[in-house]
């Protein structure tokens, strides 16, 4: 089965998958919110800090978008190649920061910036080797 | 804060490594069935013959050992920070796939990963 260029449907649904990806890790951000940032030193402390977080709702919503995030990704991946789609999603490294502004408050300042500038260049590079190598494979 | 930092950066290193885990996992349980063909019917058959095999649920249990580590480090850190660490999985699979499964990595990927690295440094030291 060969597999498409992409197309703007399915870039579209790459883009949401960006989306679902970034409001996962908000809601597992909420969930594991303190009140009184408390510092976790032993066991039993970070077994009541799980249970607080495993009662919380947003967990179970995050787990939920875990969840549609990895049937729309594994649909998309059997319609194009791993090394289109990688790149694509790795926009969620810029849409993670812009979330934590925007929702939780965070101060992301030039130098994070740029760091994560760097990690979604070496992204692009992992996967442009990967297509290097599903070239070599036909 | 600087000795926080490493423990968060090392806890980090640990959830990826253990979602480094439950992919190998995960991989290799899938390795072992045919691949379904297009239809919701037979994918839903492919997915309950998944459960049947006990890879998939070590795969778990390392996903689940993941989650709680990553609530922690959420506890603990801040959300643009420590979701552009977690990029440290890039490393551990391109280590694993060059020393465990003996695959030749070619120097495209060096290139990323080294930018990676940088990458995470800067936005730890930020």
């Amino acid at each position: 089965m060969s597999k498409k260029k992409l197309g703007l449907k399915i870039l579209f649904f790459l883009v949401l998958t960006d989306f679902m990806e970034t409001f996962t890790h908000l809601c597992f951000k909420k969930s594991a919110l303190i009140e009184n940032e408390v510092v976790l030193t032993s066991f039993s402390e970070v077994l009541i800090f799980l249970q607080s977080a495993f009662s919380s709702p947003f967990l179970w919503l995050g787990l939920l978008s875990v969840l549609g995030t990895f049937i729309l990704w594994s649909s998309l991946l059997s319609k194009i190649d791993l090394s289109v789609a990688v790149p694509i999603c790795s926009f969620s490294y810029i849409l993670v920061p812009l979330a934590s502004i925007i929702f939780l408050h965070e101060k992301v300042g030039l130098f994070r910036w740029s760091g994560v500038l760097f990690i979604l260049l070496g992204v692009v590079f992992v996967s442009l080797s990967a297509s290097e190598r599903e070239r070599a494979l036909e | 804060m600087k000795s926080g930092l490493v423990f968060i950066l090392f806890l980090i290193a640990l959830t990826s490594l253990c979602d480094t885990i439950n992919q190998l996992f995960l991989k290799s349980a899938i390795n072992s069935l045919a691949s379904p063909r297009g239809n919701v019917k037979s994918v839903l058959k492919f997915i309950v013959q998944l459960l049947k095999v006990p890879r998939v649920w070590v795969s778990f249990i390392f996903s689940a050992i993941s989650l709680c580590i990553w609530l922690v480090v959420l506890s603990q850190a801040d959300l643009s920070f420590a979701f552009s660490a977690d990029s440290m999985h890039y490393i551990f699979i391109a280590l694993a796939a060059r020393f465990i499964l003996k695959e030749k990595v070619c120097f495209k990927r060096w290139i990323g990963i080294v930018l990676i690295v940088v990458g995470i440094m800067m936005v730890s030291l930020s």
